[in-house]
């Protein structure tokens, strides 16, 4: 049984349709990222099951119950915003008390209190949000929904204003507090590599639809169509022609219009060496056109019959090819992906 | 770079004299004796502020002003407030309406206004005409494109979608998220709003004088008896009132300074010499 669930959530405005019979459905405790480019609907989505935006079609469920149409304040439903929204008027303390407060909790004192402590946010108390690091404000958004123990928490892209170190600091701190709260979690992210290192999940959307979902590393293996090897890794996206020019077979034309290829599956030898007892691998021959370093990857864009092809190394010294270099790549043939 | 600094200097200087040269000659007026062929006046008293302040008139003028603004700008907070916010937050596409609409008062001379309210409020339903309580509907009118500015100003300045979408799913309503966060977080620009309202309103002749005139008399219209009398009465009048808006704005902004620590001082500053600046430019105008 499915905790959170989504069925068929269809949103208009105007004309153009911004979810289209979006369906989709979490256990407890799950970690899902919907993944998409910016206006691709996953905000919406995202404000739609808090409330925010109220759908034209479809239903929502939450443990069973169906939220459709309650308040955003009886959802029971928590978020954390872009740009986390907190109170400039109220101190850290007063803004994680605000929801015990309008639900007219007892203990709040100690409630709130011990939330401090497990945020690590001890001494901050009195500070006021302008006052606080991207960090510490990210962690009072945090504390300020989990304290009411939401059902669900919505996470809008609160990591896309920070820096790239600090990112990764924070992933780590979110996905940590996410297993310490079990707490049945979405996160929303346009960011494939943040989506990869989170999620249990992932649904990539696109133009309103999910395209694809699935655990990361099956995602990122085998995307069904162009648009997801594109978006989801550095995928060569070759059209049929491109391909049979490239490594002159007729051998896949059956089977669809594009191949894809991840670039850190190709082999790359120097022309010299024996190719000739290699098996269910294509070898052509290919020059390097450039070079780029991207920290521990090196990569190659290689001209081949006048296609390119990006091939990614790791960064070490053994395999080093400059440019203008004529080499062998090797492509096994169960890596090439047919949409 | 060093001629540039001299000069930025001396334009603020003639700045500071311009605004300050009819001011500081009300003030030496209001307490000259014998002033004939001398540059500054033969002697000094204070006999012209003791006529004033045991004038009754005057008390009850003053009142009658302190009366009308304050149901203005009580009334114009009530209505402008929810207005611009949820104009701004939930209804973008009448924002534009409700700009021109704020805005209008401006092309509307004030004595085509006057002759206008007094002809509709003369009959009908409302009955209002030669009453304080047309006065107080004009200057509402009047005083709505400072509180339209400085409001939607400074709501702008916060996420208040946002604020109020975050206060939503922590368990408030929407009204309470309104008066929890949004207005704590437009105090400044509400009290701004207001306190150029306040000098506007004082120092407000021409509607006063047509729609009210001696029925109830400002201290503006005061004023304008006394100017007829004695120069030197009117000077002092002038600079008790500057005097009292001064005050006004002083304890206004320190009771603001209380809830909002996390503004900087600096802010506020800038915004009391704002607020001197207008107010010095109403005083002008009058003293004509």
């Amino acid at each position: 049984m499915s905790y959170l669930m989504i069925d068929q959530v269809t949103k208009r405005y105007q004309q153009q349709t911004v979810l289209n019979k979006i369906s989709l459905s979490l256990r407890q405790g799950e970690f899902a990222t919907l993944l998409g480019q910016s206006g691709c609907g996953k905000s919406t989505l995202l404000r739609s099951i808090a409330g925010l935006v109220d759908i034209d079609e479809g239903a929502i469920h939450v443990d069973g119950k169906n939220i459709t149409n309650m308040e955003p304040r009886n959802r029971e439903i928590g978020m954390v915003f872009q740009s986390y929204a907190l109170f400039p008027n109220m101190t850290v303390f007063d803004n994680i008390a605000f929801g015990l407060k309008m639900k007219k909790k007892k203990n709040i004192k100690n409630r709130v209190q011990r939330m401090i402590e497990m945020m690590d946010l001890i001494g901050k108390e009195d500070s006021y949000p302008h006052q606080l690091s991207g960090g510490q404000q990210q962690r009072v958004a945090l504390a300020r929904s989990l304290i009411l123990e939401p059902k669900v928490l919505l996470l809008d892209e609160p990591l896309s204003a920070l820096d790239a170190k600090i990112r990764r600091n924070l992933q780590l701190e979110l996905k940590k507090i996410q297993r310490e709260f079990q707490i049945t979690t979405i996160f929303v992210t346009h960011d494939q590599e943040e989506a990869m290192t989170m999620s249990d999940t992932i649904y990539i959307m696109n133009e309103g639809s999910i395209v694809q979902s699935g655990i990361p590393s099956e995602i990122y293996t085998s995307p069904v169509n162009s648009f997801v090897a594109k978006f989801i890794g550095n995928y060569n996206v070759l059209q049929m022609d491109q391909f049979q020019k490239m490594i002159q077979t007729e051998e896949l034309a059956i089977e669809g219009q594009e191949v894809a290829i991840r670039p850190e599956v190709i082999d790359l030898v120097e022309i010299t060496a024996d190719v000739s007892n290699i098996e269910e691998k294509w070898i052509v021959q290919g020059t390097v056109q450039d070079v780029s370093m991207i920290g521990n990857v090196i990569r190659y864009e290689m001209n081949v019959n006048g296609i390119l092809v990006k091939v990614d190394y790791l960064h070490s010294h053994e395999h080093f090819f400059k440019q203008g270099e004529n080499l062998h790549l090797i492509i096994p043939k169960s890596e090439c992906i047919v949409f | 770079m060093k001629f540039n600094k001299i000069f930025h200097k001396t334009v603020l200087v003639v700045l500071v004299i311009y605004l300050l040269l009819p001011l500081a000659a009300t003030l030496i007026f209001s307490i000259a004796g014998k002033w004939d062929h001398t540059l500054l006046p033969e002697s000094i008293t204070f006999k012209w502020y003791g006529e004033l302040f045991s004038d009754e008139r005057f008390y009850q003028a003053l009142l009658r002003s302190l009366f009308l603004i304050l149901v203005t700008v009580a009334i114009s907070n009530i209505i402008m407030l929810p207005t611009i916010f949820i104009v701004a937050v939930y209804f973008r596409r009448f924002e534009r309406i409700l700009q021109a609409v704020a805005m209008l008062p401006y092309g509307i001379p004030p004595i085509v206004g006057a002759v206008g309210l007094i002809k509709v409020y003369s009959s009908g339903p409302l009955q209002i005409s030669g009453t304080p309580w047309l006065l107080v509907g004009a200057y509402f009118v009047i005083t709505m494109p400072y509180m339209y500015q400085g409001i939607r100003n400074s709501l702008q300045t916060i996420n208040a979608q946002e604020l109020v979408s975050a206060a939503e799913l922590l368990g408030a309503t929407k009204f309470q998220a309104f008066q929890k966060i949004v207005v704590p977080n437009i105090l400044s620009g509400i009290f701004v709003s207001t306190l150029l309202s306040i000098a506007l309103l004082f120092g407000e002749f021409v509607l006063a004088n047509l729609l009210v005139g001696g029925r109830f008399e400002t201290i503006q219209i005061y004023l304008y008896q006394k100017l007829n009398k004695s120069g030197h009465t009117a000077s002092a009048i002038v600079i008790t009132y500057y005097v009292i808006i001064l005050l006004l704005t002083w304890i206004i902004l320190e009771l603001k300074k209380r809830p909002m620590q996390f503004q900087s001082v600096f802010g506020k500053r800038k915004q009391l010499i704002l607020v001197g600046e207008k107010t010095e430019g109403f005083l002008k105008g009058e003293h004509k």
